[in-house]
C-alpha cells in the first residue's frame, strides 16, 4: 500500500518531458477546438455585442453627424415613451391570446388526429400545411380576407348580423389587434398539433386500457393519464412559443403595420418601425435590449418554475 | 366472484377472422389458463372478455349477464398486463388505490384495503415509490395489488410473467397460485408458456389458429392429448412424433416409419390397415438400455444433461427423436443403444392429426 503510494508520487515528480513538449501537450485541446470557437464567437457574439453597443449610441441613418456615445439617453427617452408602453401592453395581449388559442386549438386537433379514422394520413398532411406557408404570404392572405373590397369575411360577418356594415376590422382601432392574432392562430396551430400529437402517440396504449378497466371514463382518463404525460411537452412548447410569438412581428407589419394609430403595435414591430421607417438604429437597439431582458427574465422564471416542480416530485 | 360463459365467440379484423367460434364455460372460482403459440387468438379472447376488443359475433356472459356492449369499467373485472401498465406519475399507493378513488370509496376504507393488499404482496416498504424506482418483480406485484384491492368478479392475466427473468417467473408463478388459493377468485390467465399453464391451471384451454384444441385438466392434456397440436405443445422436452404407415398382420400390428424401419407394436390401435398415421411418445417414456423382443438399435446423437435428468438425442435410421432419463449412467453414452417404445405409452394420431 505504502510502496504503491510512493511509486505514484514519484511518478508525478518525474515529468521529464521538455518544456516545449509540455506546452504543446497542454495547449493541444484548445488549439483543436479553436476554429470552432472562433467561428461561434464571430457569428454569435460579435453581432450581439455590436447590437447592444448601438443601444448606447446615437445612430440615425439619415444624420451623418450621429454615431456618438450617449450613455443611457435612449433609455431615458424610452421610460417616457407612451408608444413603447402601449406596445408593451399590446405585446402581452398579442402573445397571450395567440399562445392560448394556438394551444387550445392545437390540443383539440392533436386529440382528434390521435384517433384512427379513414384518410387520417391525408388529413394530417393538410392540417400541417399552414406551418409551411411563409409568414408574409399568410399575412397578405389574411389581410385580403379581412378586406371588404376583395375578401369575404366582412360580408359573412355582416350577413350573420355581427357587423352593421361590411368594414375592415384591421382599420378599427378597437379590433385591429385581432386581425393579426387570428392569422397567427391559423398559422401556429400546426406547431402545437404536431408536437402534442407526437407526445400523445408516445403514451402507452395499455395505460388507457388499464385505466378503463380500473373504472375511468374518457374525462378521467384524460385528466389522470393524458394530461400528466403531456405536461412536460406543454410546458416546453408554451415557453418556446411565448418567446417566438412575442418576437414575431411579420404578420403585424404586413397586415396593419402597427396601425391604426399604433393600436396594433407590439414591441417587436415598434423596433422594426423605429429601425427601418424612422431609421433610428440607436433607439431601436435600446428597445430591443429591453425586450431581450424581459424575455430572458421570463425564460429564467419558467426554468426556475420547472426546477421547482421537478424537485417537488 | 362470478362464472364466465363464452358462447360461440367470433372475432374478425376486417375480413381476417381471428377467432372461429369459441365456446367455454368458466365456473365460479376456477383458474383457467388459455395457452397457445403467438397469434392463436388467446390474448384477443381475453381482451374481449375485458371489454377492450369489440365482439364480432357471439355472447359473453359474466354471472349470467350479457356484457357484450358494456364498457370495461362496468364489467367489474381486473386485469394484469404483460407490461404491468402502471401509472408512471403515481406512487405505488396511488396506483393501487386509483380504481377505489374513481369509485369515491371512503378514504379510511381505501387506506385499509390498500394496506391489506400491500402486506399480502410484501409491498409495505415501497408504497411511496414511483413505478420507475421498482424492479420488474415489484412492479408485477403492484399490478396484482392494483387488481386485488377492487375485489372484482374476475381476474384476467395477460402474460403477466413474460417480462421477468426465469427465476423470478418461477417465484411469481407460485405467488399467483397462492393468491388464487387465498382469494378463490375466478381467474383467466393467458400464456404461451406451457409450464405456467400446467402449474397454475385448474383447467387448461389449448388454442391454435383461433380454435380451441382441447379443454381439460393439466394432466388430462398431458396424458391424453386430443390431437397432434396439443401433444406437441404440452410437455418439455416435447413429444416425439414418428410419421409412417400402420400395418396389421394377423393379430399383431406394426408401424412402418417413413425411413423404412418397422416398429413392432404389441397390440392393435383403432386404425385402418395401411393408413397413414403419426405415432407419438413422450421422451420420458422411451426406455433406454432395454432388452426384450421389441428392442431396436438407435444411434446416440447428443447427450444434454439438465442436472435434474438427461436428454438423449437419438436417431432411428434417419428419424430423430429424444429420450429423457434420470439415470446418470447414460451421461457418457455414445454409439448405439437399445431402446424400447412401450406400447402402453404410445399415442396414435390419424392422418387428420386427431388422436385415435
Amino acid at each position: 500500500m505504502a510502496s504503491h503510494a510512493a511509486a505514484r508520487n514519484g511518478g508525478a515528480r518525474r515529468d521529464q518531458r521538455p518544456l516545449k513538449k509540455r506546452l504543446a501537450d497542454a495547449s493541444a485541446p484548445y488549439l483543436y477546438s479553436a476554429p470552432a470557437l472562433i467561428l461561434i464567437v464571430t457569428v454569435m457574439l460579435v453581432p450581439l455585442i455590436l447590437g447592444i453597443s448601438y443601444a448606447f449610441r446615437d445612430i440615425q441613418l439619415l444624420n451623418p453627424m450621429s454615431g456618438g456615445f450617449i450613455g443611457l439617453d435612449h433609455f431615458r427617452t424610452l421610460s417616457q415613451d407612451q408608444n413603447f408602453f402601449r406596445a408593451l401592453k399590446n405585446t402581452l395581449w398579442w402573445t397571450g391570446w395567440s399562445v392560448l388559442l394556438q394551444f387550445i386549438f392545437g390540443l383539440i386537433l392533436a386529440l382528434l388526429l390521435d384517433k384512427p379514422f379513414y384518410g387520417r394520413a391525408i388529413v394530417q398532411a393538410l392540417v400541417f400545411l399552414p406551418w409551411a406557408v411563409p409568414s408574409f404570404l399568410a399575412g397578405l392572405n389574411w389581410a385580403w380576407l379581412f378586406n371588404p373590397v376583395v375578401g369575404p369575411i366582412p360580408h359573412w360577418l355582416f350577413a350573420l348580423g355581427l357587423m352593421n356594415e361590411p368594414y375592415n376590422i384591421l382599420s378599427d382601432p378597437q379590433l385591429s389587434m385581432w386581425g393579426p392574432i387570428i392569422a397567427n392562430v391559423w398559422w401556429g396551430i400546426p406547431f402545437f398539433a404536431i408536437t402534442l400529437l407526437a407526445a400523445l402517440q408516445a403514451i402507452p396504449r395499455d395505460l388507457y386500457e388499464a385505466a378503463s378497466i380500473d373504472g375511468a371514463g374518457p374525462v378521467q382518463r384524460f385528466i389522470s393519464i393524458t394530461l400528466p404525460f403531456l405536461a412536460p411537452t406543454i410546458a416546453i412548447t408554451v415557453l418556446l412559443r411565448t418567446v417566438w410569438i412575442s418576437n414575431f412581428a411579420d404578420l403585424i407589419i404586413v397586415m396593419t403595420n402597427g396601425g391604426p394609430a399604433d393600436r396594433s403595435q407590439i414591441v417587436a414591430s415598434y423596433i422594426f418601425t423605429q429601425a427601418f421607417k424612422r431609421l433610428d438604429f440607436g433607439y431601436a437597439s435600446a428597445i430591443a435590449l429591453v425586450l431581450l431582458a424581459l424575455l430572458i427574465s421570463y425564460s429564467m422564471l419558467i426554468v426556475i418554475l420547472r426546477q421547482w416542480l421537478l424537485s417537488k416530485d | 366472484m362470478a362464472s364466465i360463459d363464452i358462447a360461440n365467440i367470433r372475432k374478425s379484423y376486417g375480413i381476417h377472422p381471428v377467432l372461429h367460434g369459441i365456446d367455454l364455460a368458466i365456473k365460479d372460482g376456477e383458474f383457467v389458463v388459455l395457452v397457445g403459440p403467438s397469434g392463436c387468438g388467446k390474448s384477443t379472447l381475453l381482451r374481449m372478455i375485458a371489454g377492450l376488443e369489440a365482439v364480432t359475433d357471439g355472447e359473453i356472459r359474466i354471472d349470467g349477464k350479457r356484457v357484450n356492449d358494456l364498457a370495461p369499467k362496468d364489467r367489474d373485472i381486473a386485469m394484469v398486463f404483460q407490461s404491468y401498465a402502471l401509472y408512471p406519475h403515481m406512487s405505488v399507493a396511488k396506483n393501487m388505490s386509483y380504481s377505489l378513488r374513481l369509485r369515491k370509496t371512503a378514504k379510511d376504507r381505501i387506506a385499509s384495503v390498500v394496506a391489506g393488499a400491500a402486506s399480502k404482496l410484501g409491498l409495505d416498504p415501497l408504497m411511496e415509490r414511483r413505478p420507475k424506482a421498482l424492479s420488474g418483480g415489484q412492479r408485477q406485484r403492484v399490478a396484482m395489488g392494483r387488481a386485488i384491492v377492487r375485489e372484482p368478479k374476475a381476474f384476467l392475466f395477460d402474460e403477466p410473467l413474460s417480462n421477468l427473468d426465469a427465476r423470478l417467473r418461477e417465484q411469481m408463478r407460485a405467488e399467483i397460485k397462492k393468491l388464487h388459493q387465498d382469494l378463490g377468485a375466478t381467474s383467466i390467465y393467458v400464456t404461451h408458456d406451457q409450464i405456467e399453464a400446467m402449474t397454475l391451471a385448474d383447467r387448461i384451454v389449448a388454442m391454435h389458429g383461433g380454435i380451441i384444441q382441447q379443454v381439460g385438466s393439466p394432466l388430462e392434456l398431458y396424458d391424453n392429448p386430443a390431437n397432434l397440436f396439443v401433444a406437441g405443445f404440452i410437455g418439455s422436452p416435447g413429444m416425439n412424433f414418428f410419421e409412417g404407415r400402420y400395418m396389421v398382420t394377423g393379430d399383431t400390428a406394426s408401424f412402418a416409419l417413413t425411413g423404412g424401419i418397422v416398429l413392432p407394436l404389441g397390440g392393435t390401435a383403432n386404425l385402418q390397415d395401411g393408413s397413414r398415421a403419426t405415432l407419438g411418445i413422450r421422451p420420458e417414456h422411451v426406455v433406454l438400455g432395454a432388452d426384450g423382443p421389441d428392442v431396436m438399435k438407435a444411434s446416440v446423437d447428443l447427450v444434454e444433461p439438465t442436472g435434474f435428468g438427461i436428454i438423449v438425442h437419438l436417431k432411428l435410421g434417419p428419424v430423430a427423436f429424444k429420450a429423457f432419463t434420470l439415470d446418470r449412467r447414460f451421461l457418457g453414452m455414445h454409439g448405439e443403444v437399445d431402446v424400447r417404445l412401450p406400447v402402453e405409452n404410445l399415442h396414435f394420431f390419424n392422418d387428420a392429426g386427431k388422436k385415435v
